[in-house]
């Protein structure tokens, strides 16, 4: 057996260039996660009972189901239901963003909630808004708080974004899979497969590893 | 400055605040003090709205905060208030903690609320601190940091809700100092707090609060060489 790279050599630049799909739609995901990720969190510490709920029961069924068969429905039923089509790449960014906004809004949620309630009090009795007491005070601290699990989800979106094969997105992982069915050899497009997204995990988590000490300067006694 | 009428607070089942009226006069200076658990916090707390009332009425300079209908945010403009635990925002420099809502609120000019900053800054002894992030200052410093924070506001009157009472011993007094210099202004001022020797001194008024009701009302003077009732005379003697 043993390792044969020699075949590989040719179709190394069909699989990188999966990479800038892959990067544009977490970046993408991420993106609109975060989005919907803050306005979710925000219903959910609201007093108006009804957001609340609408927003226990979004997370509740996002985390609930699996990311394949949320993305499966978003592209195919999807057509077939509306005849909206998508496309791949919309279609990845849309499902990847629903199913990380979930998460997010839970994660950030926490942070919100962890944020010392003096903190508002003492805004509040200064007479600042609540739209500045969350914008200001309250944000600033949870999302310092959170970062390390932003990024968490991030690199766990970077890694769950090779799933989208499976409706055809040419991604990283897609790419590896047809360079291993042409060749019949699946062992070297696979390594390669998993030394690329083992960099780009890592390359995510130092920029937030970056980021946290810059935010941390206030910290400093 | 405030009339407190039947003022009433539960939380869930549990009364806190039975039926207390009482007035705070302009230029006054109230002590509100009492056993832990009988309500003098959270009477200060709805003073500004705070905990909202579960019944009565409270009125400051004129107007009815209890209303469904009262701008709370435009109210507490007004009234300066000064936690335990400083809640000084950590993200902030010390400066920036205190040109924060005069900026935010009052849409002061950064020029103009910095230099209101720095002269706060000096009065409570912190100049040097300005650039400082409040992690990096003792409790004393950061208390005499809220108080600028609360005074940069330009507030009619000051509530402190055991200003005192988180601070190391040797922290207390300049605090109590920077508060004495504010009751030379004129400042109308509420303070609950367990610093019986300041409140002799310093205040006009004491409010004894017990079990939710303002047991005493009276001067330092008749108070602490006179109290009347059973529960005051116990109280003092517990800590005196």
């Amino acid at each position: 057996m043993g390792f044969d790279f020699s075949r590989l050599v040719p179709s190394i630049p069909f699989i990188l260039e999966g990479i800038w799909f892959t990067l544009t739609v977490v970046v993408g995901g991420a993106a609109l996660g975060l989005l919907i990720g803050m306005i979710l969190s925000f219903m959910r510490i609201s007093k108006n009972r009804v957001l609340d709920g609408i927003a226990a029961g979004y997370t509740s069924i996002f985390r609930g189901t699996p990311l394949i068969v949320q993305l499966v429905l978003l592209y195919y039923v999807l057509i077939d239901l509306t005849g909206i089509d998508l496309g791949l790449y919309w279609s990845t960014i849309l499902a990847l963003g629903l199913n990380s906004g979930a998460y997010m809004a839970e994660i950030i949620r926490a942070g919100i909630l962890a944020v010392d309630k003096g903190q508002s009090e003492a805004a509040m009795a200064l007479g600042v808004p609540y739209s500045k007491i969350m914008g200001k005070i309250i944000m600033p601290q949870a999302l310092k708080n959170i970062l390390p699990a932003i990024i968490n989800e991030l690199t766990a979106l970077t890694k769950e974004s090779a799933i989208v094969n499976i409706i055809g997105a040419q991604d990283i992982m897609r790419r590896s899979m047809l360079v291993g069915m042409r060749n019949f050899r699946f062992i070297e497009p696979m390594l390669l497969a998993a030394a690329i997204y083992y960099v780009l995990v890592m390359i995510i988590s130092s920029i937030g590893k970056l980021v946290e000490r810059r935010l941390a300067k206030s910290d400093q006694s | 400055m405030i009339k407190v009428k039947g003022l009433s607070k539960s939380f869930k089942k549990n009364q806190v605040l039975k039926s207390i009226s009482t007035e705070i006069g302009e230029g006054s200076v109230v002590a509100v003090i009492g056993p832990s658990g009988s309500g003098k916090s959270t009477f200060l707390r709805c003073l500004n709205g705070l905990e909202t009332a579960t019944e009565g009425n409270i009125w400051v300079s004129g107007e009815e905060i209890t209303s469904p209908k009262a701008n709370l945010a435009k109210i507490r403009e007004n009234i300066g208030m000064v936690f335990q635990h400083f809640h000084l925002f950590p993200h902030m420099t010390v400066l920036e903690n205190i040109t924060f809502a005069p900026i935010q609120v009052k849409g002061k000019s950064k020029q103009d609320a910095e230099k209101i900053g720095q002269e706060l800054l000096a009065k409570v002894g912190l100049s040097e601190k300005a650039n400082a992030y409040p992690s990096s200052l003792s409790g004393g410093q950061k208390q005499r940091v809220a108080i600028a924070r609360a005074l940069a506001m330009e507030p009619k009157m000051m509530l402190f809700d055991e200003p005192t009472s988180a601070l190391d011993p040797e922290m207390v007094k300049e605090v109590l100092d920077v508060m004495k210099s504010l009751i030379h202004t004129g400042m109308t001022m509420a303070i609950v707090t367990h610093e019986m020797g300041f409140a002799k001194e310093v205040a006009d008024r004491i409010l004894f609060l017990d079990g939710g009701v303002i047991v005493e009302d009276a001067t330092p003077e008749v108070f602490f060489s006179s109290p009347k009732s059973a529960r005051a005379q116990d109280f003092l003697a517990k800590v005196l």
